[in-house]
């Protein structure tokens, strides 16, 4: 065994003193290499983060909710749909909820006002996000001014500035309270935005769906597993879509690294069959080119990933983010939960280093298979 | 002991610009004896050489090493005899570029295994007994041509073959190095090695050490020298 | 079909792989045809310069078919959110007909390739290829097998609809229903925990014996075999349950996910290890009798022997430590 640890030290020696010697030669395929499974790590980056960021924000959603649809539109929900929802069988809870956006004219800005469920505000104050504390100086104890959907001016003072997690969701949320969002907003007493149900058994979703759009044709529920789906298959075929493009590259890459592999150098050539005439087996040589190619590999590998990975979470350049996030989905700007799986890694692993080791089979081949008298013929 | 039987060696076999380089060779060679090939360019003494260091296999007959038939065997094990039973010096030394001498007379034996430290020793040992340790590090091709000429014959002895095979291994040299290396080739036999060369040099097959000159042309052999 | 970047790189790594494979396939035609040793032609020269590629070849083969075998199920795994009723790999893998066999043909390609690996090392050793016919004649089982795996697969992601509805480990490894999965978890508990421990101590058995004396090759490849088989048919029916501590959860899949420490893939692991070492080493007995491999094989059947006690030990550790270390009783 020690032999043939031996053995594999000192071929792997030899192979990176020559790697060495040709930088030139490989520095170009490094390059193309690293370039190639940058792109596709940013790519799976990215699209895993948001992913993640986004099921981050729907684990604190309800299991359903249901929203009343007018003429294909979303409608305020009347308040005796709740007791019938309630009266469903399998229905544990029902709750109507009270949120909108409001558009601030100062700051041109929108910002999502929610009446909270567990901690009552009291009248005439509020609780903001860090977003809009920083874009409007907005402090603890500071009043800010709101304009009421006739037009008149409504004061609210700061109680609370929110510290969560994730700035995706809390960054331009305002908390009210009920009265005060009605009156913001004018809505009548009995209507609410939508209505969010719980469900005994967690398996019979599907079913209290049925069963609630079957009592109120009118209304919609939309289920959180629902939810969770659209996004997976949002950003899965995203960046899919991607992948596929880059597949040509990928292939280019392949017939690039192919076209390496087979040019053999009049100098490499030469190589090869001195060390054949002195004495390397085939299997000596293919075990030489085997390291050579895990050596490219690795280290492409490592300098792709790690690039991508420094350009997804911790640079605000993103190449690919105008497509991967699409229109409206989430908001624009916010910072991403540093992330990376060994399933991520095996992807990657799968979409370029098989396909590299795969076109250099046949080339490394004939450079072993160069024949060992070859040195004493020319 | 090296035993040849009804050798011939076709390249291209089969085809329009097929050429046989040896055709017919029956020859003994002695163990720990000069055996020196001679002819003109073309005459099939590299052939010859190539396929008695097991480089190539014959098309056709058989040869013994020490009464072991190893025209058949498979390439693997062809090698393995190879480079454990030859050490091999070229004609334009064939020392790879931009590594150090040092690790040009290690190469050889990295397949083999042996611990990387005491490969070394080996190593270092061997260019100290040709004069030539102060340049271990220098890279091969900054090397002068005697000193190629002695790392290379370094490199053929690193795995300690029985049987030393050189190809025209004065082509290049002038004639006070080709001196210097039949002085050279004397030592070795005096280590009891066996060295089979091909030349046309005279300054090699007319050299004392030499005990037996054999004459080819055409890939047949015109004179046997015994 | 679903655009997923992990089913873009299975598709292309198992196109990949079904080419080299072919190309393998196509000189060792050619070699079961012209073969001849003693012959110094150009053409036996090539064609034995080509044994070197295929192993080549095969050598990656085999790594690939382990790595991607890991990634189809975790894909399986990470898919199963787009599908109604999934919640792992076992609803996904039902989503269409094309799954579960997809499934057991990458198990068994991956035993042949691991097989033929393990013939080519041994007929290598010697120094007139005594098993190349049969070593080739293996390689042509196995070309087609690759080929059906890569249209296999190709058609299970294909057909993939995201709206279907399908049934998970809950349903198709439960008791109540029907199928292969549900009699596989059906199995009584109890007596598929003597059979486990008695195939278990058998291949160990044997190992020794194959180890220590060089006899019961035969006796190891098919209790090597059954071992493999056995320990599928126990992680679903008793060594799941234990880990996931809950006794209707029979599902060979939730194993390897993250909340249970990755065990599944120790598991995993450690059966296809011990099948390929044991039927290797048994696998080879035949071949004892080749004069140019009378020395060779049995060193190596020993060897490969000892690999396989090692892998089935750990095996049997491993279902103890699931087993006694679980809350569940039975």
């Amino acid at each position: 065994m020690g032999n043939w640890f031996e053995r594999q030290r000192n071929i792997i020696d030899f192979t990176l003193s020559s790697l060495v010697r040709r930088k030139g030669k490989n520095l170009a395929l490094l390059l193309v290499y690293t370039l190639l499974v940058f792109l596709l790590a940013s790519v799976m980056f990215f699209t895993h983060a948001l992913r993640k960021e986004a099921s981050l924000v729907l684990q604190g959603a309800p299991e359903m909710v249901v929203q009343r649809m007018a003429a294909g539109r979303h409608e305020l929900v009347p308040r005796r749909y709740l007791g019938m929802i309630k009266g469903i069988k399998g229905v544990s809870g029902a709750r109507g909820r009270l949120w909108g956006y409001y558009f601030d004219p100062v700051m041109s800005a929108n910002y999502t006002m929610v009446v909270p469920e567990d901690h009552p505000l009291g009248a005439g104050s509020i609780s903001i996000g860090q977003g809009i504390s920083r874009s409007r100086l907005a402090r603890v104890g500071d009043f800010i001014p709101f304009r009421r959907y006739d037009g008149t001016p409504m004061v609210l003072t700061v109680r609370e500035v929110l510290t969560t997690g994730s700035e995706l969701v809390s960054s331009d949320l305002i908390l009210v309270s009920e009265g005060d969002f009605r009156k913001l907003f004018g809505m009548a007493p009995d209507l609410y935005t939508d209505i969010v149900l719980s469900v005994r058994n967690a398996k019979e979703v599907a079913t209290a769906a049925q069963k609630v759009q079957k009592l109120l044709p009118d209304t919609r529920p939309i289920m959180k597993s629902e939810i969770l789906r659209t996004y997976d298959t949002i950003f899965d075929w995203r960046s899919g879509i991607i992948v596929v493009i880059l597949s040509s590259a990928v292939l280019a890459f392949i017939i690039f690294a192919w076209d390496k592999a087979s040019g053999l150098s009049a100098e490499e050539r030469k190589e090869i069959g001195i060390l054949k005439a002195i004495g390397w087996e085939t299997s000596d040589v293919l075990l030489m080119k085997f390291w050579e190619g895990a050596a490219v590999s690795l280290s492409s590998f490592l300098a792709g990933v790690l690039f991508a990975y420094i350009h997804v979470f911790f640079t605000p350049v993103m190449l690919f983010e105008p497509v991967l996030k699409g229109w409206s989905t989430l908001y624009p700007s916010f910072k991403l939960v540093p992330f990376i799986s060994p399933y991520q890694v095996a992807m990657l692993f799968f979409l370029t280093v098989v396909p590299y080791t795969v076109a250099t089979i046949v080339p490394s081949w004939r450079a072993a298979t160069i024949d060992p008298d070859s040195v004493m013929r020319s | 002991m090296i035993e040849l039987r009804d050798i011939r060696k076709v390249f291209n076999e089969g085809k329009p610009h097929a050429l046989t380089a040896v055709d017919g060779v029956s020859l003994i060679l002695d163990a720990r004896a000069v055996t020196v090939l001679q002819g003109p360019s073309g005459s099939g003494k590299t052939t010859l050489l190539s396929l008695v260091g097991c480089m190539a296999r014959p098309t056709e007959g058989r040869i013994m090493l020490e009464d072991r038939e190893i025209t058949s065997l498979p390439e693997r094990f062809l090698t393995d005899v190879r480079r454990r039973t030859f050490g091999f010096i070229f004609q334009q030394f064939n020392l790879v570029k931009g590594i150090s001498a040092l690790e040009n007379v290690m190469l050889p034996a990295y397949p083999l295994g042996e611990r990387h430290a005491s490969l070394k020793k080996r190593a270092r040992g061997l260019l100290d007994l040709f004069g030539i340790l102060p340049r271990e590090s220098s890279r091969a091709e900054w090397l002068s041509g005697g000193e190629a000429q002695r790392t290379a014959i370094c490199r053929a002895l690193i795995n300690d073959p029985k049987i030393i095979i050189a190809d025209e291994p004065t082509a290049h040299l002038d004639t006070k190095l080709s001196r210097e290396f039949m002085d050279i080739v004397g030592r070795l036999k005096a280590e009891q090695k066996t060295v089979i060369i091909a030349s046309h040099d005279p300054l090699v097959y007319g050299s004392s050490v030499v005990d037996r000159v054999i004459t080819m042309r055409d890939g047949k052999i015109e004179a046997a020298g015994r | 079909m679903i655009l997923h970047p992990a089913i873009i790189a299975l598709l292309v790594a198992s196109i990949l792989i079904a080419a080299l494979v072919l190309y393998a396939f196509w000189y060792g035609v050619k070699i079961l045809r012209s073969w001849d040793l003693r012959s110094g032609s150009s053409l036996q020269l090539e064609l034995e310069r080509r044994t070197y590629l295929i192993s080549t070849v095969l050598a990656y083969v085999f790594g690939f078919q382990i790595a991607s075998l890991f990634l189809l199920i975790y894909t399986a795994d990470s898919l199963s959110t787009l599908f109604t009723g999934a919640m792992c790999a076992a609803g996904t893998f039902n989503v269409n007909a094309y799954g579960y066999p997809l499934l057991v043909l990458k198990l068994i390609n991956f035993l042949l390739a691991g097989l033929w690996l393990i013939v080519n090392y041994a007929d290598n050793q010697a120094y007139d290829y005594p098993l190349i016919r049969k070593k080739y004649a293996l390689l042509l089982l196995l070309g087609p097998f690759i080929v059906l795996e890569t249209f296999l697969q190709a058609r299970y992601f294909l057909g993939m609809r995201p709206d279907v509805i399908t049934s998970c480990c809950g349903s198709l490894f439960s008791v109540n229903s029907s199928g292969v999965a549900a009699d596989l978890a059906s199995l009584p508990a109890v007596p598929l925990q003597y059979a486990f421990t008695a195939i278990m101590a058998a291949a160990i058995a044997l190992g020794v014996a194959v180890a220590v004396t060089g006899r019961g090759g035969y006796a190891l490849f098919v209790a090597a075999g059954m071992a493999f088989i056995i320990g599928i048919a126990s992680l679903i029916s008793f060594i799941s349950p234990a880990v996931y501590e809950l006794p209707t959860h029979h599902c060979p899949f939730c194993v390897l996910q993250k909340e249970y420490g990755y065990i599944g893939y120790l598991f995993y692991a450690a059966l296809l290890g011990g099948a390929v070492t044991g039927m290797g080493a048994g696998g080879l007995n035949p071949f004892r009798s080749v004069p140019s491999l009378v020395v060779i094989i049995p060193s190596l059947q020993r060897k490969l022997a000892f690999i396989s006690i090692l892998f089935h030990i750990f095996t049997s550790l491993l279902t103890l430590a699931a087993v006694f270390r679980s809350n569940l009783r039975w």
